[in-house]
């Protein structure tokens, strides 16, 4: 039998792509070699969301006496965590079984590898089973970057060191924790545990933690971490993993910190080896495929969404990407933007950020205005974050007077951005959105906030 | 006093003209002579001077209306001075408020519950081409119509860019909306529901594709051609020789004639023709005054045809090709058959001089039921004209070129002229056109007995 599409990889991209493809009425097979809803579901985005819920009543409960809440005997079961956390796992991956099914999926389960064409269309190997299909989406997102640091390969062997997928099953808090690598992953881990009561120390070798996140926004974001008691190391690099300690250089002077557990979140790579793209041709560039912004790559038929596209690595950027290579290959024209994808890290306080900063502005010549004001001029912000030094920038292109990029740090960031992405999607001008009404007392009103100072 | 300018009349069968150019500001300063503005017909562009000095107070026009003959086009006067009560748009406007709002009592009554007036949201500056039904709708529905499509006749929003843009929004985005206005040509988007964004606005510029090393390729940063929009005549032209090859049976013959006759009677009129007190007579009146004396006798070629009919001529009117900086122009001989070869070359001579200046009448530019085209100046050997529709033939004159023929068993060179006749077949057939084709041979060749006739 001859399928319409074969998605390999079973991740926000793949399933997704699977779903509407069999709401359109075509015959789809999914390919999965570990679980549905990829590192996404299993074991990043939900699974750390959880934790560090957890987390968060865990301080608002220790810490309430500024808002005149006292409590005694809080108890933390990190255990009781990490229980809760596979049962909102298995709820939601049985959500997208269900969603499945419902749309007609064939789901296969085991690794899935290209193994080329026949008059019919591509074939696709699983085990000693080939299956053919017309189409085929290549979703199989990234893993982990492993650096060539003497004893990091030992340490993962050993469990000493660990990425997303094991900590987030760690069995205990660990005394003392190092992460390599300053990201979101590193900083919402740092976060959880420093909750936790871990002693946690990043090391990133940038000048900056929260990659390319407003400089202003991750310094506000490093110095209330700072206070909570995590140590960062900026501008070092880690030269060797041994056990019980970590070895960094700074200036060139060696330094040792040692720790119980290190966590290794330098980076993602997308999925490209072993998986046959060789085998009928699929331009690689750099260590991702090449994709149009349809989602097509140069061979006819072959479809490429998510992580492996190396684009942007967030599972929102993959469910669109996915949607718009279904919508190419039913014949409805569509095309991927991605100047208005938000992105979140979900520390306490939590950063967002949509569209352009001011370091890219600057990069790429766009003339641009800022306002740049303190979360205090919401109300409900100061209501509940007592001594809170949130801000919020608002970025406008001169020359057109539309808005084109949010950044801000403080609660309620990670919901209030997707209003301002639509601003920005739909090329919303200043006069436009002074037009439109937030709910009051909210913390979004600080977008509105931010646009009358333009 | 303030003096209005008038869109001129111009021939009797002109009822608009299109403003081409601007060639002064509202503010300047303009004395009697200065070009005011040109301006286009159908047919043929025209300067119009000012004949009165002062400052230019203000313009009702822009480049590219369509203004209707004698319509106020702009007012010269001396600063301050009123000009609003010679506005034609301002009586346009309140005449279409009126039908408005008449409508909409009309509608009060029918659905007397539903009415729910909106307030324009047209910016006064903002001048958008739309049809009073099409503003009305929108204005009821409550929809900012500058962001309708706009598929009516000269980029006009017509009723249904108004159920366009109700069904499917707008087509633009809020921040592209102004720059994409100012725009000429089609922008695909890209923006969300297909929306045209800022960046598609650029997105010529960004076309993408890497030449291969050591090969030039084209510069990403500009288009690797200038795009002009064809002015009105160009227009003309390209509809009228489409129109010409699409709807006509068109097919050419070539002949050539011993041209020593022509060139000797030439040669003599030139050197006398200060004492004669006649015109430089060049080759070309002599072909036309050849043309106008044959045709009279083959009246399939001195016709038009009409449909299911043929209109025969009863005099020969010779359309004369003329290459003018603005474009082809054709100007017609009347009654040439009646004309001495003198009035022919002088008529011609007035009628080309006239549409290089663009000062011609338009009602000069037709008429014709035949045309001759002159190459021969410009080397060409032989052509293939495009017939003029509805007339019936065109003749094609070709460059003279040294030949050889037997003459008593001898072979002599002689000058050959060579001559190109298009005719449509659904007029005449062949030998009719080929007929024509000889004798006029033979009266070139005789052209001095032909005058004599």
């Amino acid at each position: 039998m001859v399928y319409d599409l074969i998605v390999i990889g079973g991740g926000p991209a793949g399933y997704l792509a699977a779903e509407r493809a069999g709401h359109a009425g075509l015959n789809t097979l999914l390919i999965e070699k570990r679980f549905l809803g990829g590192v996404c579901l299993n074991e990043g985005c939900i699974p750390s969301k959880t934790l560090l819920n957890s987390a968060k009543i865990y301080d608002y409960a220790r810490h309430g006496e500024k808002y005149g809440v006292f409590a005694e005997n809080v108890k933390f079961d990190h255990k009781a965590v990490i229980e809760r956390k596979n049962k909102v796992v298995d709820t939601l991956v049985s959500g997208i079984k269900f969603a499945l099914k419902k749309n007609k999926v064939t789901v296969v389960e085991g690794f899935g590898e290209i193994n080329g064409k026949n008059s019919d269309g591509y074939e696709v190997k699983v085990g000693n089973d080939i299956y053919t299909a017309k189409y085929l989406l290549i979703a199989t997102g990234s893993m982990p970057i492993i650096p060539p640091i003497p004893g990091a390969k030992e340490g993962l062997e050993s469990g000493f060191v660990l990425t997303n997928r094991e900590i987030l099953d760690i069995e205990s808090v660990p005394k003392s924790l190092v992460i390599v690598g300053g990201g979101v992953i590193g900083l919402e881990m740092a976060s959880y545990f420093n909750s936790v009561g871990s002693k946690v120390t990043i090391i990133e070798m940038l000048d900056r933690i929260a990659g390319y996140t407003d400089k202003e926004i991750s310094t506000i974001l490093m110095k209330n971490y700072q206070k909570k008691g995590i140590e960062f190391k900026l501008n070092c690099k880690v030269t060797k993993i041994e056990n019980g300690s970590v070895v960094y250089e700074e200036n060139g002077q060696s330094y040792t910190v040692s720790a119980d557990k290190v966590l290794m979140s330098i980076g993602r790579k997308p999925v490209i080896e072993g998986i046959g793209l060789e085998k009928i041709g699929v331009e690689i560039e750099r260590n991702h495929i090449k994709v149009d912004r349809t989602g097509r790559t140069n061979i006819p038929g072959v479809y490429v969404a998510g992580d492996v596209n190396g684009y942007s690595m967030l599972a929102h950027t993959a469910y669109r990407e996915a949607e718009v290579c279904i919508n190419n290959i039913i014949g409805k024209k569509d095309i991927m933007r991605y100047n208005a994808i938000p992105s979140v890290i979900y520390t306490n306080p939590e950063v967002a950020s949509v569209g352009e900063t001011e370091e890219t502005c600057q990069q790429k010549g766009i003339e641009y205005e800022v306002a740049n004001i303190t979360m205090k001029y919401s109300g409900r912000y100061v209501a509940e974050n007592e001594g809170g030094d949130g801000i919020c920038k608002v970025l406008v292109d001169k020359k057109f007077r539309k808005l084109i990029g949010v950044h801000m740090i403080g609660s309620y960031a990670s919901e209030i951005i997707y209003g301002a992405g639509l601003m920005i999607e739909t090329e919303m001008r200043v006069d436009d959105i002074k037009e439109l009404v937030f709910p009051h007392p909210t913390v979004s009103e600080i977008i509105r906030e931010g646009i009358f100072q333009l | 006093m303030a003096t209005p300018v008038i869109m001129p009349r111009q021939g009797q069968s002109v009822e608009s003209c299109i403003i081409a150019k601007w060639h002064k500001k509202k503010g300047d300063q303009v004395n009697v002579g200065d070009l005011l503005f040109t301006y286009e017909t159908d047919k043929a562009t025209f300067d119009e001077e000012a004949k009165v000095s002062g400052t230019l107070l203000e313009i009702f026009f822009e480049e590219g209306d369509d203004i209707p003959v004698l319509t106020t086009v702009c007012v010269i006067g001396n600063p301050g001075e009123s000009y609003e009560e010679f506005n034609p748009n301002a009586a346009e406007e309140v005449k279409e408020e009126k039908t408005t709002s008449e409508q909409l009592q009309v509608q009060e009554k029918e659905e007397a519950e539903e009415i729910i007036t909106t307030p324009s949201v047209m910016e006064e500056s903002d001048r958008v081409k739309i049809s009073p039904r099409a503003k009305n709708l929108a204005e009821k529905m409550g929809l900012d119509y500058r962001y309708a499509p706009k598929t009516g006749p000269g980029g006009r929003i017509i009723e249904r860019d108004i159920h366009s843009l109700m069904e499917n929004g707008p087509a633009v985005t809020y921040a592209a909306k102004d720059a994409y206005m100012k725009m000429e040509g089609t922008v695909i988007g890209t923006g969300i529901g297909g929306r045209i964004t800022t960046a598609d606005l650029y997105a010529e510029s960004e076309a993408k594709g890497a030449a291969p090393t050591g090969v030039e390729g084209l510069s990403a940063a500009e288009t690797p051609y200038e795009e002009v929009k064809l002015p009105n005549i160009r227009k003309v032209i390209a509809k009228a020789m489409h129109q010409s090859l699409s709807s006509t049976a068109q097919l050419t013959l070539n002949a050539s004639f011993d041209a020593t006759d022509i060139l000797d009677f030439r040669k003599k009129l030139k050197a006398n023709q200060q004492r004669l007190g006649i015109e430089n007579i060049t080759i070309n009146d002599i072909i036309l005054y050849a043309v106008s004396r044959t045709l009279i006798n083959h009246k399939d070629l001195n016709a038009h045809f009409v449909d299911d009919s043929m209109r025969y001529f009863r005099d020969v009117h010779i359309g004369v090709a003329v290459d003018t900086p603005r474009g082809l122009m054709v100007p017609t001989i009347f009654n040439a058959n009646k004309k001495s070869l003198n009035e022919i070359s002088r008529e011609a001579k007035v009628l080309i001089e006239e549409c290089q200046k663009g000062t011609i009448s338009p009602d000069f530019l037709k008429g014709a039921s035949f045309t001759v085209t002159n190459l021969g100046t410009l080397d060409v050997e032989s052509f293939t004209p495009v017939l003029n529709p509805p007339q019936t033939g065109i003749l094609g004159v070709n460059t003279i070129v040294q030949r050889v023929k037997e003459v008593n068993g001898e072979y002599v060179y002689y000058p050959a002229m060579g001559l190109s006749l298009t005719f449509d077949h659904r007029a005449l057939d062949g030998a009719p056109a080929a007929r024509f084709l000889k004798e006029l041979k033979t009266n070139l060749e005789n052209f001095s007995i032909l005058l004599v006739k």
